[in-house]
């Protein structure tokens, strides 16, 4: 592994700069979760939407010291608040209605 | 999880003591670290645009004429695999880097895999079924 043409190996720094925008792209999604909750249950989605910035901090605090260090906890956090926000769907999807919006009888389900 | 937590060569001078119940074997590349961080936020992505995918065929999706529970047939099952898959991505983390410690190879997933493409798959079959009804009726 003396001269590889893995960028990562010329600038490792690059290897904590794609994690960070991994880490964006992921609050991205927790967004995109969070505006389509948001269009069937206004207080859940706001709970969702919120969660996006907290996952983006959370991706921070995890490389805060930037030691490359693993951080099991934050990990497991953002495990935990997805099997959350999939339930959450899940109890919408199951007895959830859009407010304001009444389907023609004839194409009720 | 399990393991003693002594770090047999003192890898980091001058750092905090491991935790209690800290991994076994010495902390990695840090590039590895970071590749199989990335790893399981793509896995977790996977999970948030699957409830999102469940979401959206429940209730935005037209409903299927004469299969009334066809948009739930459809869209609970893709919830449900989202949290499963949030799950053994975080497992697949684990396992990762616990082999990157050790030096161990990188064990093969195979459940997660597995579950994803038999889930998909009966996934696409359900809605082909529940399309041929609604077109038939």
């Amino acid at each position: 592994m003396t001269h590889s043409d893995d960028p990562e190996d010329v600038d490792p720094n690059q290897a904590r700069e794609r994690t960070k925008l991994a880490w964006t792209r992921t609050a991205i999604a927790f967004a995109a979760v969070g505006g389509a909750v948001l269009k069937t249950n206004i207080i859940a989605g706001a709970v969702v939407l919120a969660l996006a910035p907290l996952i983006w901090l959370t991706g921070r605090m995890a490389r805060g010291g930037n030691s490359g260090r693993a951080r099991p906890s934050e990990l497991r956090l953002i495990t935990l608040a997805i099997i959350a926000v999939a339930l959450v769907v899940l109890v919408i999807a199951l007895t959830g209605h859009k407010p304001g919006f009444h389907p023609p009888a004839h194409v009720q389900g | 999880m399990s393991g003693p937590p002594d770090e047999p060569d003192g890898g980091q001078p001058g750092s905090s003591a491991p935790p209690a119940g800290a991994p076994a074997g010495t902390e990695p590349d840090a590039r590895f670290t970071f590749a199989n961080e990335r790893t399981f936020l793509a896995w977790s992505r996977t999970a948030l645009a699957l409830v999102v995918a469940g979401l959206g065929i429940v209730q935005l999706l037209p409903p299927f004429p004469g299969v009334p529970w066809g948009r739930h047939l459809i869209g609970v099952p893709l919830i449900l695999l989202g949290a499963f898959v949030a799950a053994a991505g975080y497992g697949e983390w684990v396992r990762h880097q616990r082999a990157l410690r050790t030096g161990a190879p990188i064990p093969r997933s195979v459940l997660l895999p597995m579950v994803l493409t038999v889930t998909i798959t009966c996934i696409a079959l359900l809605s082909a079924i529940v399309l041929l009804i609604s077109a038939i009726r």
